[in-house]
């Protein structure tokens, strides 16, 4: 296939997107046929890009003559590639009927839809500078999703988001610029580009600039101390904390660490450094730490977005292991985690969008009325915990197998850190679904109890008023009509369930697929 | 051929699938007589035809069944073997028995479409757990049981019983994950997952690398002992045990406990070789506790006024009899681990049986309400009083061989100075165990003064109690006529030591 496919992957979401406030539609359905039209397109030519590769690159721009805006199809991008163009029109579909009562609806779809255009442009990136550019747009074009609901918390969560992210891309950057001086090329190679002769007795300075750009990098990852940015920015609509913040942007970080571990410094370079030490240190620290602020949160949202900092660096202690291997285990989780998490956020959406319900004390009994989405819910919380069959346990084995054969000390404490962190995955999962199949008194709220279940909101809303609620002011429904949602959020569910399942049982293709791209690493 | 393997996996667990779904008829099982009916006859046809299906498969030759690839080299395999004929006998027997004793004391408890279809599903998974022919399908199937036996334990919805399964969740867990995190050294230092009488292990692969070896391998031992009941993973059992429905508690302590003792067993003498853990500190460490828990669980039982938990207490004690005898590692005491296997399965069911007939009849739970109900139920009390000297081990029951076994086990395994400590602590805990199980005979067929309440009640209806009397006539039979099941289980400690 010809290479001009690739800026039309980026560019077409990007442009029609930003047509989204212009064009006079009738009605909503008009706009939701437009837009799910658009990203349906661009995934079907993305599905076609990837089965039929275009071997060349393209150079869209040219700012000297090795700094350019170049994109080209390798064989990890596809898999980024993949994974947003599957979930894409999924999420776009379950945002229909999320968004319903919402304000600003046009540009929300608008950010929606161009975001989808910038995380393509990060997967299809051929070099560094081309990464960095759209890993820049990709906070500026999300901000606004997190600004949407404009309420003071969501203000405060957006400014946050903006610094955290402008200030971790500040520290990238210094890598960019050194893999531009040191490096033979500016492109992406499996195994690194660093020209040794060029960097003679500065190997530690090299380090260095490593570990300052995986740092840098890692903000997106929400990786300690950088986290905290991720559970306030739960303040969002839900698709957006489901699909951005469990999926393409915090991806995105991971996958530019990635693409500087293996393919700019290559891990020959790194591997047995202290730099290695030096980020190994803090992602086993993130793993035990996220979970466990998972724990003590009490508001649904903001629990799986801790879970979220914990399972991102699931991933990034893959890639700190630095092998073929670790490599594997960490596309495995990259995938995998997408479909759990992404299945655990829009179940809780449709908690919040059908009962108002935003804590977990207040699921009692809930199962009942909704047991589909609260099915689906567990059967997500148990592919966490790592229940074999389900897609969890496959790339916590992958993860685990090269940890064990790296022997390296630091390794066998992070399998420590996984099982803890496993652990902990169940009680925090578990305990929502024994509260909402299994409540500990009958469930059918009198009035009165109701109130005091609403009170009880607020006090906590005082409590966590920098922490903010979510956005969407949903009423709390009455116990009695509470039900599972309709079509349109039922059906990406389902398909994640198919998914969790057909990866946890059968998941040797894809796995084999990460090996060879692996096996060009060393 | 190996394909019936997974029949009786998975009749019960599809029957106890549709139990659970709402299907439309959420009123089935809970209140309406006639479709209670339904479900007793459709739960008790479910229930003998997989017994009948899981003997019929365990005992007709070596069957092999690999159900699908996980993973390269990781299959859910299914073998039968001598170790998991003779637990999934056990648990078939015991499953059954429970389960018709179940359709009467149910009645009082209320939703039995949710209980009965957890009771079924958690029966075909205790059978892949039997047959389980590698390590991670045994762990596959370990996890389904903690996950689909959690309710059991929370049925009756008050706060305490929630709080308790919970904790037995969280208890088994973290288990499971210590035993997970062996499982990965395993597989990178074992010539294959897949259980091999003596072992699997790689010594030349594992050279260099013992110590992270025995650490994980230890981890393994409290992991899975944590389902057994053994110190310092012991505190869900007391909790969780009693809260449970009586049949529920029946289970839990004579057969789930007794899962973790099966893995246990896999691990120790088909995975990873009794070679590699003796003479270490992995068995010193493993033979004090076990020794520890024996001790503190019948002291604990002692000092405990409330019945069904005095019982959970002894479970603690006497499952960490067997897990001594296995860490024994010598063939001897390993019969009498395999044999107290069995006897205790049928004493503590046969034990807290007898605690639901009391509670289902007179709604009391403390020991000193017992007094005098020797009159008014006799047949109930003998049954106890029967499975109470098994326990204690007084000839001619059953417990009194497995307590032999154990002990000469010990005295001819070389282990220092655990040959006499161990025999030594096992005979203080009989005399604990004569302690708290004792005085309710004492006072039920003797009682000092008169009973502190007047009551009605009588021995319950016949479909609760004949499976007592089943239960307690073999804690009786299985003593007189040993010999059978000794050299069976014989045979399996010769294959392995």
């Amino acid at each position: 296939m010809n290479a001009i496919i690739l800026p039309v992957l980026v560019l077409f979401p990007i442009l029609s997107g930003a047509l989204i406030p212009l064009l006079p539609f009738k009605n909503r359905t008009h706009m939701m046929v437009y837009v799910e039209g658009a990203v349906l397109v661009n995934s079907a030519l993305a599905l076609a890009a990837m089965l039929n590769r275009p071997e060349t690159e393209f150079i869209l721009f040219r700012f000297t003559s090795n700094l350019t805006l170049s994109f080209r199809l390798d064989s990890l991008g596809t898999v980024f590639c993949a994974l947003i163009s599957a979930l894409w029109p999924l999420a776009t579909l379950y945002a229909f009927e999320y968004m319903k009562h919402e304000e600003h609806e046009k540009f929300f779809f608008m950010f929606y839809t161009i975001t989808f255009g910038i995380t393509m442009g990060i997967a299809l990136a051929e070099d560094l500078v081309t990464m960095y550019c759209f890993y820049e747009m990709l906070t500026l074009a999300t901000f606004p999703l997190v600004l949407h609901t404009l309420t003071r918390e969501a203000v405060l969560a957006s400014r946050t988001y903006l610094y955290y992210s402008l200030g971790g891309a500040a520290f990238a950057f210094i890598g960019v610029i050194f893999i531009l001086i040191y490096g033979t090329t500016p492109d992406f190679t499996a195994g690194g580009v660093l020209d040794l002769a060029a960097i003679g007795s500065r190997t530690n300075l090299l380090l260095l600039i490593y570990v300052f750009c995986f740092f840098g990098f890692s903000v997106k990852a929400a990786m300690f101390p950088f986290s905290g940015w991720l559970p306030k920015a739960g303040v969002a609509p839900t698709p957006v904390t489901a699909l951005l913040h469990a999926v393409a942007v915090v991806k995105a970080g991971a996958f530019a660490i990635i693409r500087i571990t293996y393919y700019s410094f290559g891990t020959e370079f790194l591997r047995g450094t202290w730099a290695q030490t030096a980020v190994l240190v803090p992602v086993i620290f993130t793993i035990v730490y996220g979970c466990s602020r998972a724990l003590k949160e009490t508001h649904l949202k903001r629990r799986l977005a801790w879970s979220t900092v914990s399972n991102l660096s699931y991933i990034l202690f893959g890639v700190a292991l630095m092998s073929p291997a670790g490599l594997v285990g960490a596309l495995c989780h990259m995938v995998f985690h997408a479909v759990m998490k992404i299945c655990s956020f829009f179940c809780a959406g449709a908690v919040i969008y059908r009962s108002g319900r935003e804590y977990i004390f207040q699921l009692d009994g809930l199962g009942r009325k909704m047991p589909r989405v609260f099915g689906i819910f567990t059967l997500a919380g148990m592919a966490l915990m790592g229940v074999p069959g389900l897609c969890g346990f496959v790339s916590k084995w992958n993860l685990v197998k090269a940890a064990v054969d790296s022997q390296n000390p630091l390794a066998y404490v992070g399998i420590a850190a996984l099982m803890v962190s496993a652990l902990l995955t169940a009680i925090y999962m578990m305990t929502i679904a024994v509260r909402a199949f299994f409540p500990a008194k009958d469930p059918k709220y009198t009035s009165e109890e109701l109130g005091t279940a609403a009170e009880r909101t607020g006090e906590n809303e005082e409590t966590a008023k920098d922490g903010g609620k979510t956005g969407v002011s949903h009423a709390v429904v009455p116990y009695e009509e509470v039900s599972d949602p309709n079509w349109m959020m039922l059906l990406p569910l389902c398909i994640f369930v198919i998914a969790i399942v057909c990866f946890g049982l059968h998941p040797q293709p894809i796995v084999d697929a990460f090996e060879k791209i692996a096996s060009a690493m060393s | 051929m190996g394909g019936w393997i997974l029949a009786p996996i998975f009749l019960p667990v599809a029957v106890g699938v549709c139990f659970l779904l709402p299907l439309g008829r959420e009123k089935v099982g809970d209140g309406d007589g006639k479709a209670l009916s339904r479900l007793h006859i459709l739960t008790g046809i479910v229930l003998a035809l997989t017994a009948v299906a899981a003997l019929l498969c365990a005992w007709t030759g070596d069957r092999s069944f690999t159900l699908l690839e996980l993973m390269d080299g990781i299959p859910i395999y299914f073998h039968i073997d001598d170790v998991g004929r003779l637990f999934v006998t056990v648990i078939s027997v015991v499953w059954v028995l429970v389960g018709f004793y179940a359709f009467v004391y149910m009645k009082h408890e209320g939703k039995e479409r949710r209980f009965f279809g957890f009771y079924l599903i958690v029966f075909g998974v205790l059978i892949a757990l039997s047959f389980a022919g590698n390590l991670v399908t045994m762990y596959l199937f370990y996890e389904l049981m903690t996950l689909t036996s959690m309710p059991l334990v929370l049925h009756n919805g008050s706060r305490e019983a929630i709080m308790a399964a919970l904790k037995y969740l969280f208890y088994s867990m973290c288990g499971a994950y210590l035993g997970l995190f062996g499982i990965f050294f395993l597989y990178k230092y074992c010539d294959t997952l897949r259980f091999t009488a003596g072992g699997t292990l790689n010594l030349t692969l594992a050279a260099g690398n013992t110590t992270i070896l025995m650490i994980a391998v230890f981890g393994m031992l409290i992991g899975f002992g944590a389902k057994a009941g053994m110190f310092p993973l012991h505190a869900w059992l007391p909790a969780a045990h009693p809260v449970a429905p009586s049949p529920a508690s029946a289970v839990m302590s004579g057969i789930i406990a007794k899962a973790g003792v099966l893995a246990v067993i896999r691990v120790v003498y088909y995975v990873v070789g009794p070679d590699f853990i003796r003479g270490t500190w992995i068995q010193t460490a493993w033979m004090t506790l076990t020794l520890l828990t024996v001790f503190m669980g019948s002291m604990l039982a002692f000092r405990e006024p409330v019945f069904k938990k005095r019982l959970a207490y002894s479970t603690v004690s006497q499952v960490s009899y067997i897990l001594f005898g296995l860490s024994a590692l010598s063939p001897t005491a390993m019969e009498g681990a395999l044999l107290h296997v069995v006897f205790h399965a049928f004493i503590k069911s046969a034990l807290f049986l007898t605690a639901g007939i009391f509670i289902f009849q007179t709604g009391k739970e403390r020991v000193e309400d017992f007094r005098g109900f020797g009159k008014k139920m006799p047949n109930t009390l003998w049954c106890y009083t029967f499975a109470a000297l098994a326990l204690i081990g007084i000839p001619p029951t059953c417990g009194f061989i497995s307590k032999w076994y154990l002990a000469e086990g010990a005295l001819e395994a070389g282990v220092g100075v655990f040959g006499w400590l161990g025999p030594a602590v096992l005979l203080l805990s009989a005399l604990l165990t004569a302690g708290y199980l004792l005085p309710l005979v004492t006072n039920g067929f003797f009682p000092k003064e008169k009973a502190a309440v007047e009551t009605q009640a009588g021995d319950p209806p016949a479909l609760m109690l004949t499976p007592l009397v089943i239960l307690a006539a073999l804690t009786v039979l299985l003593g007189v006529f040993p010999n059978p099941l000794i050299r069976f289980v014989s045979g399996i400690a010769a294959s392995v030591l």
